[in-house]
């Protein structure tokens, strides 16, 4: 197969996912220009590997490139500041009073942004993954390459911090 | 009867999420019926799924950036061509007078110029990992010369340096796998395609080869194997 056509073949598999390519890949590094270099980084690993994909998702492959690239540049950027730890099991969260659905709606998306960068990036990324991109729980787990039932556990401890940040800051209540 | 003795937190998460099975989501739905501190976490979780989505961002860049990377991947691939095709037309009328040189004289003269490098310490005249740096540098000492092929598969690209094979001045360009340096010596040609048949002699593994009009001689102290998937990835990015 020429490049022309390869290349062709490859915009017409990536295209779909690109934007969620780089949404994540802003919810891992934080930083524009980070984020653009780990996209253009992440599409040229992929050319170079697509061929071979024989999964089911290729939403999934794209994404856990995305993930492993920005993992690559951390580890170079960071590497003074310790990894951010898996995080303890936590306990439940309360039963939530119907005030905090309202609280919630009260929010706009630059409260939600602010709440995420305060999360530990584990618990970030599943949110993203989940209630943007919309991803099943098969494919988080292929993305994160852990058990789905890590996916879920994650989950619920996201959400709840989640809620907890937007909910419980005096901030995001006016 | 209701399966859930204590509420169903978990299965509240994978119930919201579309993940149960019909029958878990009807007892979900059956422990919902009956306990509203349930309802109202469930209702908590929809807000917030409702608040994420609307704090989704576009990245209409990243289709740009994903053209980017085509296009450039697309546009090395041509420039490789409009030079090959230059030097193509230059050349025909050279290569129409040349005698295709017999292997038996040749395969001294590439074997013993490897040697003579390696010897000398001179493998390269240029060292450089990058095709087109090579390619330029080249273009200065020879009528004619062959866009070389960047590394990959375990060769690195080491550079190129210039070399006399029946008389004539030809570019080598040098690869390295392993500890083993591989010379590729590359004409333009008008001898039809041949396959790339390695053989031992002596010391060195020798291989000539031919592929869209360029004739190829390597010689190495790696094995027959690795001159063949050199030359296989030369192929393939010419391709």
């Amino acid at each position: 197969m020429s490049v022309e056509d390869e290349s062709r073949d490859f915009e017409r598999f990536a295209r779909p996912h690109a934007a969620a390519a780089l949404r994540l890949a802003r919810t891992l590094v934080r930083n524009e220009a980070d984020a653009q270099d780990v996209l253009q980084d992440s599409f040229l690993r992929a050319f170079r590997h697509f061929r071979g994909f024989s999964g089911d998702s290729p939403r999934a492959w794209l994404l856990s490139i995305v993930r492993n690239v920005s993992f690559t540049l951390w580890r170079k950027r960071e590497r003074n500041e310790p990894g951010e730890p898996e995080p303890t099991l936590e306990a439940e969260p309360d039963p939530a009073p119907s005030a905090e659905a309202q609280l919630l709606e009260a929010s706009d998306a630059a409260q939600v942004h602010a709440a995420l960068d305060r999360l530990p990036g584990l618990h970030r990324e599943v949110l993203v993954l989940r209630e943007m991109e919309e991803c099943s729980y098969r494919e988080i787990a292929d993305i994160l390459g852990v058990p789905i039932g890590t996916v879920m556990s994650r989950l619920s401890r996201a959400r709840a911090q989640l809620i907890k940040e937007l909910v419980g800051d005096p901030r995001s209540k006016n | 009867m209701n399966p859930f003795d204590e509420h169903p937190h978990g299965a509240l998460h994978a119930y919201l999420d579309g993940e149960l099975s019909l029958e878990g989501s009807l007892e979900v739905e059956g422990h919902l019926a009956s306990c509203s501190s349930c309802r109202r976490e469930l209702e908590t979780f929809r807000a917030l799924r409702r608040l994420l989505q609307s704090a989704k961002s576009d990245a209409p860049e990243a289709e740009s950036a994903l053209m980017r990377v085509t296009r450039s991947v697309r546009a090395r691939r041509r420039r490789t061509f409009a030079f090959g095709g230059a030097v193509a037309l230059a050349a025909a009328a050279l290569v129409a007078v040349v005698v295709v040189p017999r292997s038996g004289a040749i395969v001294q003269e590439v074997a013993t110029a490897h040697a003579r490098a390696l010897d000398t310490g001179r493998s390269v005249e240029l060292a450089s990992s990058d095709p087109a740096a090579i390619e330029r540098w080249l273009s200065t000492r020879l009528p004619e010369s062959v866009p070389p092929t960047a590394g990959g598969d375990g060769f690195a690209l080491r550079g190129a340096r210039v070399d006399s094979l029946e008389g004539r001045p030809v570019a080598t360009v040098v690869y390295q796998v392993r500890s083993h340096l591989v010379d590729v010596f590359a004409w333009r040609s008008a001898e039809k395609d041949m396959e790339p048949r390695p053989t031992v002699a002596g010391r060195w593994t020798v291989c000539r080869w031919s592929h869209r009009g360029v004739a190829y001689w390597m010689v190495s102290d790696a094995g027959t194997e690795d001159l063949k998937a050199l030359a296989a990835l030369i192929k393939e990015q010419r391709t």
